[in-house]
């Protein structure tokens, strides 16, 4: 019988770089699970199946997800699903773990994400390798030189400066500084930003995620598992995702996100979500590259299209502003691929449940909203509204 | 001593990706100097490269048509770091217009004075004209188009 879901445990490992990583993929994996499974109160002999996320060829391995749930130390007979979607594995795996369990047929699913590029020596010529071959792929661009295209489109439609950009840098480091989880935990200035290497055009190296190395794990379990805890859970109110033409060139117009406002509209209206900026406590989403932020929360319906950066500038995402956003430092600042991408989910269900660290819980949060995309050109979009889900009370 | 915590792996692969007979018919069309594109039925949409489908209406693509080698550039970056295999950067890549197409043609931008970094941008506004440079040599491949150059 179908049935809802909802979040019921989180884990999340501190991040540091592929340099000061002293941990394995599989050592972090297995941390991640126990802290989530610790964190749901339940025992691995709950679970009835796990959904591991990996990217083969960006992870110097072939089906990594296989030989690393054997060794999380969960026991036998755990049905697993290996999810291989490439950039958006991390934000599709609770949208597949809760369908499992909205079917009806599972009470309780781990997911896991692990570290992707875990030591990869050139990081942009192994994103290449995801663009599509044949027609793009010989052209020259890799990862951020793909995200470059909408950064320049957005500034020449918009008049956006350099130190625009600079500004949403500023605010996802000083954010990332709270955040005991995050990789980059140093705070910018905008001219450091402005003046820091040239990548392509107009993105700097401060405007582009670092290669992290982390891993993310959660427990989405149906509502009625969810009500008989002790403690608030995380409750899947809508889900969606949305795909643009794979080629970048098929994406039309760089300087807005269509493909993401169109997922908005479907998600928005399953979960009853009729004005964005006031119903929603917390955001996390998924902006690896600086201008992502600002034409995210465009295409969201927080404000309209070019006034991103005043919004970010406003301090309405600030941590006490009216529309908290990336309180985690988001992905500018902690990027481990798979778990990277998990993270918003993360962050977001922790912040319902009121278990996100202390120093980033947003007071009181009980409707949140987390974005996932991925794609060499971002093509692929995920969302998911959660709200705070109170245990039954006893009678 | 500390233990050590990496140790080294490296992959070298080589594939033949089958074009297939959508792209196939691109590629002979660029041995011949010609960009050939499609359209949709139903959304009359045209595509460059051409699909086999149409990702909106989910149909088979039908009318093949030429396209001009001259476009407006409306987007470009320049890549000033590049990576292992990639061409020696400074260097831009653009997304083109070609008229009588729905979609961007994505291609090397040449033509431009990459001294000054802050004036590169304004020396190919948004919708600057470019054309086709065809390389000497054609093999049936996406670089039969050398790059597109500014036709101003």
């Amino acid at each position: 019988m179908a049935q809802r879901a909802a979040v019921v445990g989180v884990g999340i490992t501190d991040a540091t770089s592929p340099r000061k990583q002293t941990r394995s993929h599989v050592e972090l994996c297995q941390d991640a699970v126990w802290a989530a499974v610790e964190h749901a109160g339940i025992s691995p002999a709950d679970l009835d199946a796990v959904v591991v996320g990996n990217i083969d060829g960006f992870e110097g391995t072939v089906l990594g997800g296989k030989h690393v749930t054997r060794l999380l130390g969960l026991g036998p007979h755990l049905p697993m699903v290996v999810l291989n979607t490439g950039g958006t594995t991390g934000g599709n795996l609770m949208q597949v773990a809760a369908r499992m369990v909205r079917a009806g047929t599972h009470d309780r699913v781990l997911c896991l994400g692990g570290p992707t590029f875990f030591g990869v020596r050139d990081l942009q010529s192994a994103i290449n390798t995801n663009s599509p071959m044949i027609v793009e792929q010989p052209l020259g661009m890799g990862g951020f030189h793909m995200g470059a295209f909408a950064a320049s489109a957005y500034q020449a439609r918009h008049g956006t400066t350099v130190q625009d950009l600079a500004s949403v840098v500023v605010a996802d480091h000083r954010k990332a500084s709270a955040n005991p989880h995050a990789h980059l935990r140093y705070t910018l200035t905008e001219t450091e930003v402005v003046e820091g290497t040239p990548l392509s055009s107009p993105l700097t190296q401060p405007m582009v995620c670092p290669v992290s190395t982390s891993a993310a794990a959660m427990v989405v379990a149906s509502e009625g598992v969810a009500r008989s805890r002790t403690s608030p859970a995380a409750l899947i109110r809508a889900m969606g995702t949305s795909s643009d033409p794979y080629l970048g060139g098929g994406k039309g117009d760089f300087a807005v996100m269509e493909n993401l406002a169109a997922l908005a509209r479907r998600v928005y209206a399953l979960a009853d979500v009729r004005d964005p900026r006031s119903e929603f406590d917390v955001v996390e989403v998924f902006a690896p590259y600086v201008h992502m932020q600002p034409m995210q929360l465009e295409a969201l319906g927080f404000c309209g299209p070019g006034e991103g950066i005043d919004l970010i500038r406003s301090g309405a995402t600030d941590a006490g502003g009216d529309l908290p956003t990336n309180l985690s430092g988001g992905p500018k600042c902690t990027n481990a691929g798979v778990a990277g991408e998990l993270a918003p989910y993360a962050y977001t269900a922790l912040q319902v449940m009121g278990d996100a660290p202390e120093s980033i819980q947003v007071p009181g949060a009980r409707t949140g909203l987390a974005h996932g995309t991925g794609g060499s050109f971002f093509q692929f979009e995920n969302l998911a509204v959660f709200s705070r889900l109170d245990p039954q009370e006893q009678s | 001593m500390t233990s050590p915590l990496t140790q080294t792996v490296h992959w070298d692969l080589t594939y033949d990706v089958h074009l297939g007979s959508t792209w196939g018919r691109f590629m002979q069309g660029l041995r011949e100097q010609k960009i050939l594109a499609n359209s949709c039925p139903e959304c009359s949409r045209t595509f460059v490269p051409p699909q086999a489908y149409c990702e909106a209406c989910f149909v088979r693509t039908q009318e093949w048509t030429e396209l001009p080698a001259e476009g407006d550039l409306e987007v470009f970056t320049v890549v000033w770091q590049g990576f292992t295999g990639g061409p020696t950067p400074p260097y831009a890549v653009g997304g083109i217009r070609l008229a009588g197409a729905d979609t961007l043609l994505m291609h090397v931008v040449t033509g431009l004075d990459f001294t000054d970094p802050a004036t590169v941008r304004e020396q190919l506004p948004h919708g600057s004209r470019v054309r086709a440079v065809w390389a000497a040599e054609r093999t049936g491949q996406i670089l039969d188009i050398s790059h597109f150059e500014p036709a101003g």
